[in-house]
Order: C-alpha cells, then sequence, then structure tokens
C-alpha cells in the first residue's frame, strides 16, 4: 500500500529541478502508475553577476546582472507501471541588467522523455530501484543559438541516455544516483566563419557532448506529504573551446559546472493526487565558460488518474 | 531476463550516440591545384606598385638546361619526390599550385585571432597592445579592422610586386619545370607548362612568412614552420628545383623589405592616441559641429579606436579630404528623426531575414573583419575563374589597397564628424549588435565594402551586379542591428566607391589587361 501510493507522489515529484541551460531531463528515480497523468507548471529564474571565462571569473559591467526566466508546462504520463512519458515545452527571456544588448524571449526546446523501471528489489529495511531514461529535445522555435550569452538554448537536437539508481528506506530517507550521457548535435549560426581554436569555414557549429551525474539525498516526510532533496549536480562536457578574453560566449564552448540544489515538493493530500508545489533552489559552485549561477524555482503539480 | 534487454538496448544506443559525435566542418577553402586560365606570359611588364623596376631584385642567372648543376638539383628533386613522408604529400595538397590563396588564408586566421579587445584593468582604465612587448597582455596586435585592411594591403602588394618580378625572370630565362626536363618527375599539380625560375610559389612563401611576422610578430616560429612546409613542397611537388626556389626566396625577402619600409613610415604607430591627444580631436569636433560621439561602455574607453587612422599613408587616393563627405545631419534634426525612428522600428520588428543578415556581415570581435570577409569572396572568385598566380596576386593587392585607402578615409570622416552612435543619441535603444568603439559617420561596413565590390566588379565585370548588392546588404546590416544611421550608410557607401575608383584607375593602366 505504501509503496503504492509513494508511486502516485512520484509522478509529480519526476519533475525535478530543471537545469536552466537546456530543457529539463528528468532525473529522479520516481514512477507514476499506469493511466495517471501529471501536470505541471513552473518557473524558475537564475541570475548570475560573474561568469567563468574559461575557468577565470569575470566581471563585465556591460552585463551588468543576467537573468534568465523560464516558464514551463510539463506533462509526465504513465504508459504502464513501468514506462512513463514526459514532454516539456519551456518559455524562455533573457536579459540584462546594464549594456546595450538586447534580451530575448521565446520558445525553447521542445522535450520527450521516456523512463523505464528495470529493477525493484527488496533490500534490508529498504527498496532498491533502477531506471534507465532515454531524452530527446529539439529547439521548438526559430532562436538564435549563436547569441550568447543571451540566446534562448544551444538550438541543437540532444539525445540523452540516462541510468538512475535509488535505494529508500521504510521510512522515507532515500539516496539517488544519476549518470547521463548527453549527445548534441549541431547549431546553425547565421555567419560562414568562426573561430573555435582556429578558423571555420562553415555556419554549422558543433555542440558539445556532455556528461551529467547528478547525486541526491532526500527524504520523505509527514506521512509522504512532503519530499525534500539535497543534490550535487556535475557537468562536463566532452570537447568545445572556451571563451576567448572578454568576447561572446559560443554554443561550442565546454560547459562545465557543478551545481548545488535543494528542493521541495508538497502534497495537499496524502497520496499524491491533486495538487501540489515544488520549490526549489539552486546554485553554481564551480564552473567553465558560463555564468557563476544561482536561483530559484517554483511549481504547481496537479496530478489525477485519467485512465 | 528484462533487465538484459534493457541493458542491452542501452549499450546499442550509447555506441550509437558516441559513434556520431562530432561533424567534420572545414577549416580552410576547399580547392586543388588547377589548370591557369592564361600564364600572363608578359606579367613582367606589368606596372609594379611599390617597386620601380621589374629586375630591381637581382637573382644570379640559372644554370643551363643539361649542365651538370641543374642534372644534379633534378636527380636531387627526384630523390625527395621519391622519399617524400605523407605529411609532405599531404602539404602538396593543400598549398596548391596558386599558394597566395592559402597564405591569405593563414592572414585572415591570424587576424582573427588577434582581433580581442582589451578587457578593462581592475581601476576601471583600459591597457593598450604594445608592439615592443607583444606578448604582454593584451598582446599585440589588436587585430581591428583597420589594423587588418593594412596588413592585408602590405602583405598583397608585396606578393604582387614579388610575383611581376618572379615572371619577368621567368620569361626572360626560360627554364622548364623539373617534370620537362625529366620525364621521371611528375608534377602533382596540373602542368601548366609555366617556366620554374625563380620559383613563384617561394617569392609568395617568403614575402608572405615575412610581411605576416611582422604584422603578428608572437606568430614568428608558426609562421617559419608553414613557409618551410610550403617551400618543400614546390619540389616534391615535381614544380621546382632547388635553385628556383632560392631565387624566389631572394625575390621574397627582399619585396617584403620593402613593404615593411613603407609600413614602418606609414603612421600607423600613432593612430592609437593618448588620452590627450583624443580629447583634443573630440574637442575640435565639438566646436565645429556642436556634437561629440562618447563611447557608451562601462567603464568608459575614454580613447575610440584608432583615432588618427586618417592620417595613414593612402595608397592610391590624393588625400582624405578628396573624399570626405559633408556633414551628416545634426542629432534631432527631422533628417537625424527620420532616421533614428527607422532604427527604432527595424528594432521593434526585425524579420529574420533581417536578423540574419545583421549577423552574416557583423565580422566583428574575434572575427576576420570586413576586409577579411571581402577576402575570401576574392579567393572563392579567383578558383571559379581559374587565375594563373601573378592576376591573383594582382586582383588582392588592387582589392586590398582600395579597402585600407576606403577604411582610411571612413576613419579620417569617423573622427573629423566624432558623429554619436544610435546607443548614445536613442534613449533606452537596445541593439542585437555590440556598438563598436569609434563614431558612427560614415559607416566602415559600408565604406569597406563598397571599395571591395567595386574592385571586384572591375576584375570580375560577370558577376559585378553580386558584389555591388553584396556592399548594399553589408551597408544595411549596421542598421538592422541598431549600430548605424541610415545616412551613415549612404554617405559610407559612397567613400568606398569613390576610394575604389583611385585604385581601379591605375589597375586600367598597369598593362595587365
Amino acid at each position: 500500500m505504501k509503496n503504492h501510493f509513494r508511486f502516485l507522489g512520484l509522478l509529480c515529484a519526476s519533475l525535478g529541478i530543471l537545469t536552466i541551460a537546456h530543457a529539463q531531463t528528468p532525473l529522479d528515480g520516481l514512477m507514476m502508475p499506469k493511466g495517471e497523468i501529471c501536470i505541471a507548471l513552473q518557473y524558475e529564474q537564475v541570475t548570475w553577476d560573474r561568469y567563468w571565462e574559461g575557468s577565470t571569473i569575470r566581471v563585465n559591467q556591460n552585463i551588468g546582472t543576467f537573468t534568465k526566466q523560464m516558464g514551463m508546462p510539463m506533462i509526465v504520463g504513465g504508459i504502464t507501471d513501468k514506462v512513463n512519458v514526459i514532454l516539456s515545452l519551456p518559455y524562455v527571456k533573457t536579459a540584462a541588467s546594464a549594456g546595450q544588448m538586447a534580451g530575448v524571449q521565446g520558445i525553447q526546446d521542445l522535450g520527450i522523455s521516456v523512463k523505464a523501471l528495470f529493477l525493484e528489489k527488496t533490500i534490508g529495511k529498504g527498496k532498491l530501484t533502477g531506471f534507465s531514461n532515454l531524452s530527446f529535445s529539439t529547439p521548438a522555435s526559430n532562436y538564435l543559438s549563436d547569441y550568447m550569452p543571451f540566446s534562448l538554448g544551444l538550438g541543437a537536437n540532444e539525445l540523452g541516455i540516462r541510468a538512475i539508481g535509488k535505494y529508500e528506506l521504510n521510512k522515507g530517507p532515500y539516496v539517488r544516483a544519476s549518470y547521463a550521457y548527453l549527445n548534441r548535435g549541431t547549431t546553425n549560426a547565421e555567419r560562414e566563419y568562426y573561430y573555435a581554436n582556429g578558423s571555420v569555414y562553415s555556419s554549422t557549429m558543433n555542440v558539445p557532448d556532455a556528461f551529467q551525474s547528478q547525486l541526491t539525498l532526500g527524504s520523505w516526510l509527514f506521512n509522504y506529504r512532503l519530499r525534500v532533496e539535497a543534490s550535487l549536480t556535475t557537468i562536463r562536457s566532452a570537447s568545445g573551446d572556451d571563451i576567448r578574453t572578454y568576447c561572446m560566449p559560443l554554443p561550442t564552448n565546454k560547459v562545465d559546472f557543478d551545481r548545488i540544489e535543494g528542493f521541495a515538493q508538497y502534497y495537499f493530500k496524502s497520496g499524491g493526487k491533486g495538487l501540489g508545489l515544488i520549490a526549489s533552489y539552486q546554485q553554481a559552485i564551480s564552473g567553465r565558460n558560463m555564468g557563476q549561477f544561482s536561483g530559484y524555482g517554483l511549481g504547481i503539480t496537479y496530478q489525477f488518474k485519467a485512465f | 531476463m528484462k533487465k538484459y534487454n534493457y541493458i542491452t538496448i542501452g549499450l546499442l544506443l550509447f555506441t550509437f550516440l558516441v559513434s556520431s559525435c562530432v561533424e567534420d566542418l572545414p577549416t580552410k577553402y576547399d580547392f586543388t591545384g588547377y589548370q591557369y586560365s592564361n600564364l600572363d606570359a608578359n606579367a613582367g611588364q606589368w606596372k609594379l606598385i611599390l617597386h620601380t623596376s621589374n629586375e630591381q631584385i637581382s637573382i644570379p642567372n640559372p644554370a643551363a638546361a643539361g649542365s651538370p648543376e641543374l642534372l644534379k638539383e633534378l636527380a636531387d628533386a627526384k630523390e625527395i619526390q621519391k622519399k617524400a613522408t605523407s605529411a609532405q604529400r599531404e602539404a602538396v595538397g593543400y598549398w596548391t599550385n596558386n599558394p597566395l590563396l592559402r597564405w591569405n588564408e593563414i592572414a585572415l586566421e591570424l587576424a582573427t585571432k588577434y582581433n580581442l579587445i582589451p578587457a578593462p584593468n581592475p581601476d576601471g582604465t583600459y591597457p593598450v597592445p604594445d608592439a615592443a612587448n607583444p606578448s604582454k597582455y593584451p598582446k599585440f596586435p589588436y587585430s581591428h579592422p583597420p589594423y587588418t585592411s593594412r596588413m592585408l594591403a602590405h602583405l598583397s602588394v608585396a606578393q604582387y610586386d614579388g610575383l611581376i618580378m618572379a615572371w619577368q625572370y621567368k620569361y626572360k630565362f626560360k627554364r622548364q619545370a623539373p617534370y620537362q626536363l625529366d620525364p621521371q618527375i611528375k608534377s602533382s599539380y596540373e602542368n601548366n607548362g609555366l617556366f620554374s625560375y625563380p620559383s613563384d610559389g617561394a617569392v609568395i612563401a617568403k614575402a608572405s612568412q615575412d610581411i605576416l611576422t611582422a604584422m603578428f610578430p608572437l606568430e614568428k616560429e608558426f609562421l617559419a614552420q608553414k613557409a618551410q612546409e610550403h617551400l618543400e613542397s614546390l619540389i616534391v611537388a615535381g614544380i621546382n628545383v632547388s635553385s628556383d626556389v632560392e631565387a624566389g626566396k631572394l625575390i621574397g625577402t627582399e619585396v617584403a623589405k620593402t613593404a615593411l619600409a613603407r609600413a614602418s613610415t606609414d603612421g600607423m604607430k600613432n593612430a592609437q592616441t593618448t588620452r590627450a591627444k583624443s580629447d583634443s580631436i573630440k574637442n575640435a569636433a565639438k566646436e565645429r559641429f556642436g556634437w561629440v560621439w562618447e563611447n557608451q561602455e562601462t567603464p568608459q574607453r575614454s580613447v575610440g579606436l584608432v583615432p588618427l587612422f586618417g592620417k595613414v599613408r593612402l595608397w592610391n587616393v590624393p588625400n582624405v579630404e578628396a573624399i570626405r563627405p559633408g556633414p551628416p545631419p545634426a542629432p534631432n534634426s527631422p533628417e537625424f528623426q527620420k532616421d533614428a525612428a527607422e532604427l527604432k522600428q527595424y528594432a521593434n520588428n526585425l524579420t529574420i531575414n533581417q536578423r540574419r543578415i545583421a549577423n552574416f556581415w557583423n565580422d566583428g570581435l574575434n572575427t576576420y573583419t570586413p576586409p577579411g570577409h571581402w577576402n575570401r569572396f576574392a579567393k572563392e572568385e579567383v578558383v571559379a575563374n581559374k587565375l594563373s598566380p601573378v592576376r591573383t596576386a594582382r586582383v588582392f593587392a588592387y582589392l586590398n589597397m582600395a579597402i585600407a585607402d576606403a577604411g582610411i578615409a571612413c576613419w579620417d570622416a569617423k573622427y573629423y564628424y566624432h558623429y554619436p552612435r544610435p546607443i548614445q543619441t536613442i534613449p533606452g535603444f537596445k541593439t542585437i549588435l555590440g556598438t563598436p568603439n569609434f563614431p558612427a559617420y560614415t559607416s566602415g561596413h559600408a565604406s569597406f565594402s563598397a571599395a571591395a565590390a567595386e574592385v571586384m566588379a572591375h576584375f570580375f565585370p560577370a558577376n559585378a551586379g553580386q558584389f555591388r548588392t553584396w556592399a548594399e546588404e553589408a551597408s544595411m546590416s549596421r542598421i538592422y542591428g541598431g549600430i548605424h544611421y541610415s545616412f551613415d550608410a549612404t554617405a559610407g557607401l559612397t567613400q568606398g566607391r569613390q576610394a575604389a575608383a583611385y585604385s581601379i584607375a591605375m589597375a586600367k593602366l598597369d598593362g595587365a589587361d
């Protein structure tokens, strides 16, 4: 019984924390039962006033404080008890508090993700679960990626494959680890020459692939109505060049960062159905070729039995 | 069981993903050696630009065909060809039989590499590159558009004078190429039948190496390695023997010296001024016109980019005043208001195609600049028309003299009129392109591009319409990007065309047509 409503809670819990750099990819160790649907609306805002140019911190007063806001509708559906599908479509807005460069806004990338439960085993006083996840995202508007840091996204298709393992004690605390390989395609600039450790005579830009790993400690509280998590995420690009001195970043850059996050989700009704609320906070603790960001997220979820 | 299926599928997918990782993208223009459409046998008689006589640089008389010296050289060449490594053979393919195009490409890459604007010091001042200490931040040079235009002009002119002299000697001595003298030597390129003494490739290698080393001193070793590879490739390719190469190096070395002597006294070293000089230029404009351009960055750059570039020695235009436009409309005049309204209209309603045009022509920091962009077009046009090396050099020489003259005249107008940029005159105005650190009037993009387009139209009349359309598009790109008014663009186009007319007039009289 407990297990069952854990599943229910999980569904909306699957929304987790978003990576603002690109469309969300579901990382968590949760699964919705067949026929359940969760609809979520999330808002996230991150800001930075310093960024890593390569690995050197740069303050640029012509940017001031950079803000990226994202509103994202999302649907998670249980196709079977062991297979979930997740769809997301973020709307992004960027702006700088100083300087004269224009910010942009628009629809970013459509994300489609399938998560499957492949391992479920009781060990000691808890349960070990394993998931695999295949995600795909693709630009959903003709935004220009070669306009960083303002661009809405990387402008490239991304195929992600992920393994997630979780061990949860019957009393509620859990530990979760995930590891993902994110394969990025190319993006198109609106110029036919650029410099990436040398001349490139093409408008095509290779967006580096990346490895993402995450370690999470969390717990269910108040009879499974509240879930809290703390996690550490690392992103490492497999290739790419550094931002050149006092230059704009490029989609070809090697972007790395480590981020800590806090996350909480509250369900008004025990068992997960109906309304829920999400709040999160995230902060970059080290990085390369990206803003030293921090920010928060708020969301509302609604879960129901559809079929 | 099911678990293993998932794992298998996962592994297969992973393999597929990793294998489809990174797309190979072109790092150079993809072309090979070709049959010249014309050998330009009389090019030794064409008019030189920096030199007075086509035998001003003397080279030894070559050893005659059948002489022991030449037979020895041919035997050595055969041996070198036989023993060539795969890297050397690859180099033959890379350099082609029109290697000026590769040196031009190297010049553009270095222009890009060094096109980085100095970042502020912690105290809010800005450092300036120092030619005497090039490796100290900010590295020398800052290869901005004026610097790049001047670099390309000196490079191209040295190459051109060197090849005119090479052609003079080729047709004077009429030494046949190794692949003609010895049937066992094969040419890696089309058998053009061009006489081989002195080696035109060696002239280009040495002249380019020396000019670029002076222009980009930190690249000395890189350039020496490139030149070495190129010089070796001439013998591996079967088109030259060592005495051809040595004679070519003599000419290349000397033409580079002449061009660099000109560069050392052309006024460029004074172009980036002190704060005091910059202020006096600004105040002169304020008194004359009542307006003044101010850099809008934070911290503010107190000196604009090369305020005295307008005083740099011109190539073919007699003086900057000859093509200085009349004054722009005063800020807040009805004519100004009309163009400012147009900017706001574009900013709020920019179409995808207008955005594309703005970005396509941006050629800003960390790029080869507008002069580089037009050199790229010239390269492609040269290959399409299969021009001989000497006729190629002529195109680049006149193109880059015209571009440099247009830049100098444009910079004169910029600091004479000292006209504010849209982000200064229109409150709250935001742009999609970064506003450069120099006054608005006239538009550098318009001036550079119109000059380039006119020279290209003269040399390649079949595509004249295309080049002129591109120049207009380049000028419009700055308006779409929000960093120039329409009147900047119009005046810049006119100025560029006028600058080019002087170079084209010279080209018409040089004996090549």
